[in-house]
């Protein structure tokens, strides 16, 4: 699945919906909710908190989003080994992971990133385009469009 | 006595069960008790859920209480009654079960559960895998002998003088060290039930609601139902809770309060309280 062209068009296209359903998630306005706002350090988010956004994300816009994957898509045909060492994302897994999360400001990459802090690093425009990737999975799946 | 499957287990049968879909149980509540409240019938509705999660993933994890986006409470169930269980699984992974649920008594509906979430653990961190993969047998076969839960001990809500009539309300609980429903969440890894916050929670609405002004229909304020319900972290023996209830919305013939639940200053757990009014006869 290709990431990175994704346009912002089609992200404006669906973040008011998915801003609606993160801001109820977190019980805050939904104007706090701007595409760059980091839902752990910006919104406060915690793990029920991403459960929660991505369960109404899917009822929102009746797709499934596979939970755990941005990490396994963003590390590509990168081995477990090569992305990260003892907890570490390696040097060659932040490049992998600032080309997918491209979203991120890049001064948001600290050095060194942990696995385990990977999360911090998602803004509202990742979930939007979480929720882009699957309309487009789901619509190369109902033949509607072409791989 | 061993309070295991005794002190806090509300699924006494399964009936049916389509792996992944749909589960159908019962449980028969003692007659001898003074009551059971809504929060132990969403209990049991959760914890038929459950058992359909952990055997789905082969009893290698267990939910636990996370989310509740919607729950009706539709009519108060009575000691003596059976409780018909059935839970619709959205999806069950290693990672989380979705589900709604109902209770129905004599085919009428009683509560329902929408869009619930329980994030999935490792079962063992809280109960011997083959114990409950024994128990579950039997819920499936012959079922489990009615009448084993003696009710629930004391658990004293401190409300506290209110600074805001009207407004808001404060209240303490302090979680007991030791109880019988420990032994059953969880033998691993006590814990205060979900559910048990949600019947204080309830109650606290409750208690707020007696301070707003009386409905226009001359009624009094019960909690009707509750949303947007969500536990952050586990509470343990000997903890203490502190709760806030807001009101949110206030109409004629409807009210919305909020109730936050704190270990300090950290927020456990969260609910939106349903008011509507009552006409007693």
């Amino acid at each position: 699945m290709d990431n990175n062209n994704i346009t912002k068009d089609e992200i404006m296209s669906v973040y008011p919906k998915a801003a609606a359903a993160m801001a109820d998630a977190l019980g805050c306005d939904t104007e706090k909710v701007k595409l760059d706002a980091s839902l752990i350090d910006d919104l406060g988010a915690e793990s029920i908190d991403f459960l929660d956004i991505v369960f109404r994300l899917e009822r929102t816009f009746k797709v499934k989003i596979p939970r755990g994957k941005i990490v396994e898509e963003a590390r590509g045909d990168l081995s477990e080994a090569e992305f990260s060492k003892s907890g570490i994302v390696s040097d060659a897994g932040v490049e992998r992971l600032r080309a997918f999360l491209s979203e991120v400001p890049s001064e948001r990459f600290p050095a060194p990133l942990k696995l385990a802090d990977i999360p911090r690093l998602f803004t509202s425009e990742t979930f939007c385009k979480m929720v882009i990737r699957q309309q487009r999975a789901a619509a190369v799946a109902s033949g509607t469009q072409p791989a | 006595m061993n309070d295991c499957f005794r002190a806090f287990s509300f699924v006494d049968r399964i009936h049916s069960i389509q792996p992944g879909i749909k589960i159908c149980g019962s449980y028969a509540i003692p007659a001898e008790l003074s009551g059971f409240p809504p929060s132990l019938v969403a209990e049991a509705v959760g914890q038929l859920a459950a058992w359909a999660a952990m055997e789905a993933v082969d009893f290698k994890c267990r939910p636990v209480a996370g989310i509740a986006a919607e729950i009706d409470l539709l009519s108060p169930v009575c000691p003596g009654q059976v409780l018909e269980l059935a839970a619709d699984l959205e999806t069950v992974d290693m990672d989380a079960i979705a589900y709604d649920g109902t209770a129905h008594v004599d085919g009428n509906p009683v509560i329902r559960l929408r869009h619930c979430v329980g994030p999935m653990l490792p079962l063992e961190d809280f109960d011997d895998p083959q114990r409950l993969r024994d128990r579950f047998a039997l819920l499936r076969s012959t079922g489990a002998a009615p009448g084993a839960f003696n009710g629930l001990p004391p658990l004293a809500l401190q409300i506290h003088p209110s600074d805001e009539i009207g407004q808001t309300l404060r209240a303490t609980l302090q979680v007991p060290t030791a109880a019988p429903f420990f032994e059953d969440h969880f033998p691993r890894r006590p814990a205060f039930p979900g559910s048990l916050l949600m019947k204080s929670n309830l109650e606290l609405a409750a208690a707020l609601a007696t301070q707003l002004p009386q409905p226009a229909t001359g009624g009094s304020w019960a909690p009707r139902g509750a949303s947007d319900m969500k536990l952050r972290t586990f509470t343990r023996p000997g903890e203490t809770l502190e709760m806030k209830a807001s009101l949110s919305h206030l109409s004629s013939d409807a009210a919305i309060i909020s109730v936050e639940t704190r270990k300090g200053s950290q927020l456990t757990g969260s609910v939106r309280v349903r008011l509507a009014t009552v006409t007693t006869p």
